[in-house]
C-alpha cells in the first residue's frame, strides 16, 4: 500500500505531463473543434466578425460529396495496404525466424523502404510508374498487355498508391511480427512435433493465436498510421485525377491551405479524428475482451 | 495495468493524429513558440530602430520568395544587398520557402503573428491575402510615386483590391506556343495560328514516340494558368465558363487527348515536365513561358526551336504570371514600399529581369532593345498586350479549382464538355455568391 505521503508525491508527479498533454493534446482539439463550428475563410480569418454556424461546415461538406469521396477512398486504401502489408510482413517474418546464411543482413535490407522519407519514396514511385516510367515499359516490352496511365486514371491510380505504401510498411509489420514471433518459446513447437502437428498446423494452431496480442496492435497500429497517409498522396498523384484518391488527410489540407477555407478544413481533419477515435476505442474493447477470456 | 498502458498508448496515438489531421493547429502551436522569441527579437529591432538616429544600427526586414536554386537567390540578394548599399541603415534578409510551403506559412504567420515584412507573392494570390489582412494598404504613397502609370494594366490590376493598393508589380511572364523547328519542317507544317491548325498540326506531329502538344494540366494552380489562355481566346471569362465557348474550350483541349495529338499524362505534369518532354523530343510543341528559356539552353542547347502566339479560336488570348512585392503590414511598411520602388526602378528592374527571366512589368523597361528586338522574347512582349490577369479576386484559389478540376474531368473523359463547363459555372457562382 502507498503511505499517504507517497500517493501526493505521485500526483506531484503526474502534473507537468499532464499539463503538457492539456496544452499540446487537449487544447488543439478542443481549438480545431471550435473552429469548424464558425465560419472562418479568407475573408475574416484575421479581422472581421468570424459567425458561429453550428455544424453547417459538416453539413456542406458531406453535401458537397468530397469529404465522403475522400473517407471511402482513404478505407479502401487502408484496408487493402494493411491487408497486404500483413500478408507480406507476417511472411518475411516467418523466413527471416529461421537461421540460414545472410538472414540478418538481409532483414536489414528489407527494412530500408521503411526508412526512406515518405517523400523520396513516392517521387520514386511517380516516375516508376509515368506514362513512359519503367513499369510500363516493362509492362509492353515483356508483352503482359498494354500501356497503362497509371496515375492519370482513377482505379490504377489507387492501386500505384497502394503498392508504393505497401512497399514502405512491410517491414514495419515484419519487425512488429518478428518480435512476437521470439516471445513464443520453442518448446511448444517441440512438443508439437513429438504429438504428430505438420507445418501448417503449427502454424495455424500454435503461431497464430500466440501471436494474437502482436497482431492487435500490429493492426491498429497500421490501421492509424496508413489512414494518416499524407505526403505520399500529395507527392504522387495529389489526390488526382480528379478526387480519385484525394485522401481525408489531403482533403484536409486542401480545403485549409490551398483554397483557405479553414473551418472547412477544421471540420474534415475532426471527422478524421472521429473515425480513428472509433478505431482506437474498438481496440481498447478487444483487448478488455481479450483479457478477460484469458484469465 | 496492461489495460491502462493500452489506454496511454492509444490516447498518445488518437491525439498525434490529430495533430497531423488539423496541420494547421498543430504548427501554429510551434509557431506560436518561436514567435515568442521572434517578437522578443523584434522588440529588440524597434529598440533598435528608434536608437538608430544615434548608434546608425541597421533596421532589418525579412523578404520570403518562393524561387528554387541558388543562382535565383543570388539574384534576390543582389536586389537586397544593392538596397542596403544605397541604404546603409536597413538590411533586408531573403528568406526562401519553398512553394508546397508558402501559402501554408503565410496563413499560419498570420494567424500567428509571425509574418515576414516584403513577401514576393503569385499575382493571383495577392487579392486573396489582402482580403486576409496580410497587406499593407500602400494607396497613398504609390499615388505620390510618379513611376506608376509606366506599368502594363494587368500586372498593376493584380495589386489592387477593391480600389486600394496592397503591392507593387515585382516581374511578369505570360504563355506562348513553342515548337520544335525540326520536327515542325520534318511533318511539312507550319507553326499553328489558330485552333483547327493546331489540331490538324499536332495530328500530323504525332508519330511513335512523339506526340503533337503539351501543355501542364494538374488539377491546381498551374493547371488553371495553363488553360485560361483556351478559354479566354474561346470568349468566354473566368466567371461565365458555363456557356458554349466554355465548352468549346475545355472539349478541343479533350479533342485533342482524343486525337492521340495529346498525351493523358499531362494532367499530371508541371511547366517544369512540360519542358522537359520538350527538350527531349518528346512533345513536338509546348505551350510554356519566358522562364523556361535559360532552363531550355542548359538542357537541350541544341534543340532549334521557335516561339509563336498561342493558336486563337476567337482572338488572341494570353495568361499574365508573375509575381508581385507584397507589402507586409507591420512595423516596416515604409522601408518595404521604398525597396518595392527601388526593385522597379528602371535600371535595377532591366538587369534583374534579364537575369531571372522575366519580363518586366514596365513599358519604358519593356521596349529596351533586350525584349524588343530579340526574336524569341518579343513574342512574349507582343502577347503582353493580350495577357490578361487572374481574378483578381480573393477566393480566386477556390474559383481556380473549379476551372482546373472541370479542365481534368475532361480530359479524362469522364462528364461532356458541356456538362463539366456548367458545373464549374454553378460552383462559381455560388463562390461569387451569384
Amino acid at each position: 500500500m502507498l503511505s499517504r505521503q507517497n500517493k501526493i508525491t505521485g500526483y506531484v508527479l503526474v502534473l507537468p505531463a499532464l499539463f503538457y498533454m492539456l496544452f499540446f493534446v487537449g487544447y488543439p482539439i478542443i481549438d480545431n473543434i471550435r473552429l469548424s463550428l464558425l465560419d472562418v475563410n479568407v475573408m475574416n480569418v484575421s479581422h472581421g466578425e468570424q459567425p458561429f454556424v453550428g455544424l453547417g461546415n459538416y453539413k456542406e461538406l458531406f453535401e458537397e460529396g468530397v469529404l465522403v469521396t475522400s473517407i471511402v477512398n482513404t478505407l479502401i486504401y487502408t484496408v487493402a495496404c494493411i491487408v497486404l502489408q500483413f500478408i507480406i510482413g507476417l511472411a518475411f517474418a516467418l523466413l527471416f525466424s529461421k537461421t540460414f546464411r545472410f538472414a540478418q543482413r538481409l532483414r536489414g535490407l528489407v527494412m530500408i523502404s521503411w526508412l526512406l522519407p515518405a517523400t523520396i519514396t513516392a517521387m520514386m514511385y511517380k516516375f516508376m510508374f509515368s506514362g513512359d516510367g519503367v513499369v510500363n515499359d516493362s509492362i509492353t516490352h515483356l508483352h503482359l498487355g498494354s500501356h497503362i496511365d497509371w496515375l492519370v486514371t482513377p482505379v490504377p491510380a489507387m492501386i500505384t498508391l497502394i503498392i508504393a505504401n505497401t512497399w514502405i510498411g512491410i517491414p514495419f509489420n515484419m519487425i512488429l511480427l518478428t518480435t512476437g514471433l521470439t516471445t513464443i518459446p520453442k518448446d511448444i513447437y517441440e512438443s508439437a512435433s513429438i504429438d504428430g502437428a505438420n507445418a501448417l498446423q503449427k502454424f495455424w494452431r500454435l503461431t497464430l493465436p500466440l501471436l494474437k496480442p502482436a497482431i492487435y496492435s500490429l493492426l491498429v497500429l497500421g490501421f492509424i498510421y496508413t489512414f494518416k497517409v499524407f505526403e505520399l498522396v500529395l507527392i504522387a498523384t495529389h489526390g488526382g485525377p480528379v478526387n480519385a484518391t484525394q485522401m481525408m488527410s489531403t482533403y484536409a489540407y486542401k480545403l485549409s491551405f490551398e483554397l483557405f477555407k479553414f473551418s472547412q478544413g477544421a471540420a474534415a481533419a475532426n471527422v478524421m479524428f472521429v473515425i480513428l477515435f472509433i478505431v482506437g476505442i474498438l481496440y481498447l474493447w478487444m483487448v478488455r475482451r481479450e483479457e478477460v477470456s484469458s484469465s | 495495468m496492461k489495460k491502462m498502458a493500452a489506454g496511454l498508448v492509444m490516447a498518445a496515438l488518437v491525439t498525434g493524429l490529430v495533430g497531423c489531421g488539423s496541420s494547421d493547429k498543430n504548427d501554429s502551436d510551434t509557431t506560436q513558440t518561436t514567435t515568442k522569441t521572434e517578437t522578443d527579437s523584434s522588440a529588440a529591432t524597434t529598440t533598435d530602430t528608434t536608437a538608430k538616429t544615434d548608434t546608425a544600427e541597421k533596421t532589418k526586414l525579412t523578404l520570403w520568395f518562393y524561387f528554387e536554386g541558388k543562382e535565383r537567390f543570388d539574384k534576390i540578394k543582389a536586389l537586397t544587398d544593392g538596397y542596403t548599399a544605397k541604404n546603409p541603415n536597413v538590411e533586408i534578409e531573403p528568406v526562401f520557402i519553398p512553394f508546397a510551403d508558402f501559402k501554408k506559412k503565410l496563413s499560419v504567420g498570420l494567424a500567428a503573428s509571425d509574418l515576414p515584412d516584403i513577401v514576393v507573392i503569385d499575382n493571383p494570390d495577392t487579392a486573396a491575402y489582402a482580403a486576409m489582412g496580410l497587406f499593407a494598404d500602400i494607396t497613398e504613397k504609390v499615388n505620390a510615386w510618379a513611376d506608376k502609370d509606366q506599368f502594363f494594366p494587368g500586372p498593376w490590376s493584380s495589386t489592387i483590391l477593391d480600389g486600394k493598393q496592397y503591392a507593387i508589380p515585382l516581374g511578369s511572364n505570360n504563355l506562348a506556343l513553342f515548337y520544335n523547328e525540326k520536327m515542325l519542317s520534318d511533318a511539312g507544317v507550319t507553326p499553328p495560328t489558330t485552333w483547327d491548325e493546331l489540331r490538324t498540326a499536332a495530328k500530323a506531329l504525332t508519330k511513335d514516340g512523339t506526340t503533337g502538344i503539351g501543355i501542364a494540366a494538374p488539377g491546381n494552380e498551374e493547371g488553371t494558368f495553363q488553360f485560361l489562355p483556351w478559354l479566354l481566346s474561346a470568349g468566354a471569362t473566368f466567371d461565365n465558363v458555363g456557356g458554349a465557348e466554355g465548352a468549346k474550350a475545355y472539349g478541343f483541349l479533350a479533342d485533342l487527348v482524343n486525337d492521340g495529338s495529346m498525351s493523358k499524362d499531362v494532367i499530371n505534369w508541371t511547366q517544369a515536365d512540360v519542358m522537359k518532354q520538350f527538350a527531349s523530343g518528346k512533345i513536338a510543341m509546348m505551350v510554356n513561358g519566358p522562364w523556361q528559356l535559360p532552363e531550355l539552353a542548359t538542357n537541350a542547347p541544341d534543340l532549334k526551336y521557335g516561339i509563336a502566339l498561342l493558336p486563337k479560336d476567337q482572338q488572341y488570348a494570353s495568361v499574365l504570371g508573375g509575381e508581385n512585392l507584397g507589402i507586409v503590414n507591420g512595423k516596416h511598411v515604409d522601408q518595404a514600399v521604398d525597396f518595392a520602388m527601388y526593385v522597379e526602378s528602371p535600371d535595377v528592374l532591366k538587369d534583374f529581369a534579364q537575369g531571372f527571366g522575366y519580363f518586366p512589368a514596365r513599358k519604358d523597361v519593356a521596349a529596351d532593345p533586350y525584349w524588343a528586338d530579340n526574336d524569341q522574347l518579343k513574342v512574349f512582349a507582343d502577347n503582353m498586350n493580350y495577357a490578361q490577369p487572374r481574378g483578381p479576386h480573393p477566393k480566386w484559389p477556390e474559383i481556380s479549382n473549379a476551372l482546373s478540376e472541370a479542365l481534368d474531368k475532361t480530359l479524362l473523359g469522364s462528364g461532356t464538355a458541356e456538362d463539366n463547363a456548367k458545373e464549374a459555372q454553378a460552383k462559381i457562382d455560388k463562390i461569387l455568391g451569384k
